[in-house]
């Protein structure tokens, strides 16, 4: 099941870009777009079954293809397998601009491939492996298909990302090896288990460093978010729209699966600077998006601000927190891809995103856009009753009571700060609705959302409303595992 | 007993078989002048026998080499050794050879002075030094196999006959002989020190105990690296590497930047490994070159736009993750070497390869000239692509990110943090000039209408498609199974 679900997008993307070259768009998305669902539905099987493999690949590293579903990955896996349909169904009716259909199909393929084999690693250095797959076709996304305007932007854009994320990896690489060999073995399941066991505080240490600085950059957490908001801002709209909802939980993920479950002693000393960051990137994320004219860039510091979120649930170190940051994980994913569907939307239609220039107000020209845009932003602040309130209300709360070796007041002064930033979420959702959707002005006129953008928002618009009324299926799909996570012997 | 040495001629084969083929060429050539191919044909079979005759090597365990040219006396004392480590590079610099060969195969232009017969010989010569001096177990055998690695290669730069291959030549003797007094010198110091010719762990140790002989041997180690450090381009030793590239033509650049480089390493690793295994304290120097050399090349070659001169660079950057894992002094340092050299020279193999096939096309040496080469001769741009990225260490170039997690590994393991940070650095800057090229294949081909080049890269003389083809293939194998490399130095 779980080779199903990366065989067939590896496959056809290999064709694609060797024999399908020549296909034309129609025909290369109804390919993809079968891929896709295809892979969907793999990894629902495997969610469902819990299938293990585990075959050896390299065997002088003690590289293995050790691949294997749990509660922490499931919920991604799925949020993963979904995007990946949607995103290729969103591009349906606009072919891409830049290069051929085909291989901006199979890019996304290869996108939606790393990610699940990130996800569905159990080995370290199969983790780093899978990690790098999504660098090249992302790169090649932004920087071939990007926006169309500014071809100097779109280098500058795609190099930022590769280098940033490299150096983040790479250092994470020395962390992994640092471990691997303290530990002896690769298999992160047993290094779980191990929790940290038999290794030397300062080792822990230093690999707790070395993990979370390098994940950093790709969560990222606030002074390594700089290649965010113009990759964000160039990238097509599939391309955000995986970077903001795939890519960024590459990082998360690695965070709780690596530094985390593996050294969690060295994670504990290490945790109350990443809570420290979180909070600085949610005031941060918060005050840019007060001030910032490109309506795509906002939604991407936003982002920053979520995943401060992420970044103190996480710290604090209790079930709580990391189901928060789990959750939070999830609704960000689906939040952004919503937003960045609209907003992409947006800029197609407006030919620009400057949030100066007087346009037309949604309410009035584009209803159906405007309740998505409004919905989004709701979600985003973290409105009750939406997916974005679970997620960031217990991650407040684990803050404001952490685990017993974390500094309380601390963490009780972080909860505040990041309490005062949904205030600051707040300002800069109305912000936004005010210029774009309140008004009376209706010219010029825009088309408003049809055929398959309409249903694929409409997906991400329940998806957004079913987290927020009933998250209890999604906490309950972590639970169990979280609580092996932080729950394991010390 | 007898009193002479013992032979195991089969043993010997993988460095006979390419001797006796360059010494046969130059007897066909005396007695039928007039023939043009034969030469060609001979070298091929000669290389192919080398390399069938080296794979036993590669089956056989570390603790129990195979041995040649036995003195009479206690055991041990073999003047020719082949474990794992020196069998895998014997296979690459026979292998290497052969695609250059290809490369150089006889074409209506005739470019090189000499005639085919001097040409093939003195590849064929080159390579049999290569394979010696792997395997080269005294410091007799191993200066002789040295020299006869390089001094070909003076020549075949010379025989283009250009201004640029005169002074490329001229920078390669001068650099060579340098290297050479120092080699012999530091060989003199070695002989006093240990006072025996036959490089044995025991012996090293008994000099390293002893405070005067001490001295005398790591003064003598130290001539003997920087001897290999011109022939490994290494910092500060490296300033003929990119001339000598540019000044002859792509075929000989590749046999410098791959076989030429395989007799380096591989010579370094004879020197070396008695002193890892008498754990003495040179190695730390050996961190400082490596750590030196990788900076200077990435940075070099950020800005060249001759794809040779790139390439050239580049070398020096690889030689430096080449001796990386040669600083820290585990068992496994040498294969870890080993491997990285072997991925390295796969993948500059097909670069060259398409450099080659593209400039006989009549491009300019301009980065510029491969715009667009991807979608106008897939089959090219997509060699070099994929050898683009396997230097760069990205998947889906996953050998190059194997080798540079192999050459990290034992770095890490033995704590040298500062070295791990700076390849980590290096890392990035590497990315950045492989990308930048790749960048170049990925444009839009120019406006011009381009000549019939088929997909399978017609307009490509047949020796250089299947010199491509088969280096391509290697590289490809390696990515999907990246064992078939790396286990064959175990």
């Amino acid at each position: 099941m779980t080779l199903v679900a990366l065989l067939v997008p590896a496959a056809v993307a290999a064709w694609l870009l060797t024999a399908g070259r020549g296909l034309g768009h129609r025909a290369v998305n109804r390919l993809a777009a079968a891929a896709s669902v295809l892979t969907l539905a793999a990894v629902v099987l495997a969610v469902v079954v819990r299938p293990e493999v585990d075959r050896p690949w390299v065997p002088s590293l003690g590289l293995r293809w050790h691949l294997a579903v749990d509660g922490v990955s499931a919920p991604l896996l799925l949020l993963t397998a979904v995007l990946g349909v949607v995103v290729v169904l969103h591009t349906s009716d606009r072919p891409p601009v830049g290069g051929t259909s085909a291989a901006f199909h199979a890019c996304l393929l290869l996108v939606e491939l790393g990610a699940l084999a990130t996800f569905l690693a159990r080995d370290a250095l199969l983790f780093f492996v899978s990690f790098e797959v999504v660098l090249v076709p992302m790169w090649v996304l932004i920087t071939r298909f990007g926006d169309a305007h500014r071809p100097a932007a779109r280098a500058d854009a795609g190099g930022r990302f590769v280098l940033y994320t490299v150096f983040g990896s790479t250092l994470m690489l020395v962390g992994i090896l640092t471990l691997v060999s303290a530990a002896g073995t690769s298999d992160l399941g047993e290094l779980a288990r191990a929790a940290g066991h038999g290794i030397p505080a300062s080792t822990q240490l230093l690999v707790a460093a070395l993990l979370v600085t390098g994940l950093a950059v790709k969560v990222p957490v606030f002074p390594l978010h700089t290649w965010l908001p113009p990759a964000h801002t160039t990238a097509p709209t599939a391309g955000s729209v995986l970077l903001a909802a795939v890519l960024l939980k590459m990082g998360t993920y690695g965070l709780v699966r690596l530094p985390l479950a593996t050294v969690p002693e060295g994670f504990a000393r290490v945790a109350p600077v990443l809570g420290v960051l979180g909070a600085v990137g949610i005031v941060w994320g918060g005050l840019a998006c007060l001030v910032e004219r490109d309506l795509k860039r906002l939604v991407a510091y936003s982002s920053v601000a979520h995943m401060g979120f992420v970044a103190i649930g996480l710290a604090s170190g209790t079930q709580t927190g990391l189901q928060a940051a789990l959750f939070a994980n999830v609704a960000h994913g689906v939040i952004s891809a919503l937003l960045f569907i609209v907003v992409g939307g947006l800029k197609e239609r407006w030919g620009g995103a400057d949030l100066e220039t007087a346009r037309a107000a949604l309410r009035e020209v584009a209803p159906r856009l405007g309740f998505a845009l409004v919905v989004g932003f709701a979600a985003s602040l973290g409105l009750p009753g939406l997916a974005g309130f679970w997620g960031e209300f217990l991650s407040v709360y684990s803050a404001w009571s952490p685990a017993p070796d974390r500094p309380l007041a601390l963490f009780r002064s972080l909860a505040v700060v990041a309490a005062l930033g949904t205030v600051l979420a707040a300002a800069y959702a109305m912000r936004v609705l005010r210029t774009v959707w309140a008004g009376e002005r209706t010219a010029p006129a825009i088309e408003d959302s049809r055929h398959t953008e309409w249903d694929v928002v409409v997906v991400l618009l329940v998806a957004t409303v079913a987290l927020g009324v009933v998250p209890g299926p999604l906490l309950a799909l972590t639970r169990d595992t979280v609580a092996l996570l932080v729950g394991a012997p010390r | 007993m007898s009193a002479v040495a013992t032979f195991d001629w089969v043993a010997l084969a993988p460095v006979l078989a390419p001797a006796l083929g360059a010494v046969l060429v130059l007897v066909v050539d005396a007695a039928a002048p007039r023939l043009v191919r034969v030469h060609h044909l001979l070298g091929l079979v000669a290389l192919v026998a080398g390399l069938a005759f080296a794979l036993p090597g590669a089956a056989t365990s570390g603790r129990a080499p195979l041995r040649s040219v036995c003195l009479p006396g206690r055991a041990g004392s073999c003047l020719y050794e082949v474990g794992p480590v020196a069998a895998a590079l014997q296979l690459g610099a026979l292998g290497s050879a052969l695609v250059v060969l290809l490369l150089l195969w006889p074409d209506r232009r005739a470019a090189l002075r000499g005639g085919p017969a001097v040409l093939v010989s003195l590849v064929l010569a080159a390579t049999a030094g290569a394979a010696g001096v792997a395997a080269a177990h005294d410091l007799g055998s191993w200066l002789v196999c040295l020299e006869l690695a390089t001094l070909p290669v003076v020549a075949l730069v010379a025989l283009r006959g250009t201004a640029a291959a005169g002074r490329g030549a001229l920078a390669l003797l001068t650099t060579s002989l340098v290297s050479f007094a120092l080699v012999v010198l530091g060989a003199a110091l070695w002989l006093v020190a240990t006072g025996q010719a036959v490089f044995d762990a025991g012996a090293v140790a008994g000099a390293l105990g002893d405070p005067e002989r001490r001295a005398v041997l790591l003064l003598g180690v130290l001539l003997l690296f920087a001897g290999v450090g011109f022939k490994l381009s290494l910092v500060p030793f490296h300033v003929w590497t990119p001339q000598a590239y540019a000044g002859g033509s792509e075929a000989v650049a590749a046999f410098l930047a791959a076989t030429s480089k395989i007799a380096a390493l591989a010579a370094l690793v004879v020197v070396l490994q008695p002193l890892v295994a008498a754990g003495a304290p040179v190695l730390a120097a050996v961190g400082v070159v490596a750590a030196v050399t990788m900076t200077v090349g990435n940075l070099l070659a950020l800005a060249q736009d001759d794809p040779v001169r790139l390439l050239a660079w580049s070398t020096v950057a690889q030689a430096g993750w080449v001796l990386l894992p040669l600083s820290a002094s585990s068992p496994g340092s040498a294969a870890a070497s080993g491997a990285y050299l072997l991925a390295y020279v796969v993948a500059t193999l097909v670069a060259f390869v398409v450099v080659h096939a593209v400039s006989v096309g009549g491009a300019p040496r301009r980065l510029a000239a491969y715009t667009g080469l991807l979608r106008s001769r897939p089959l090219l741009g997509g060699a070099l692509g994929l050898a683009l990225l396997s230097l760069a260490g990205l998947p889906p170039g996953v050998v190059g990110l194997v080798a540079k997690v192999v050459a990290l590994r034992p770095v890490v393991a033995q704590g040298q943090w500062l070295l791990a940070l700076v390849a980590v650095a290096n890392a990035v800057v590497g990315i950045a000039v492989y990308l930048r090229w790749f960048a170049v294949l990925l444009r839009d081909p120019e406006a011009q209408e381009a000549p019939d080049h088929g997909p399978l890269g017609g307009g490509v003389a047949r020796p250089v498609l299947a010199a491509l083809v088969l280096s391509a293939t290697v590289l490809v194998a390696t990515s999907v199974l990246p064992q078939l490399l790396v286990g064959l130095l175990e």
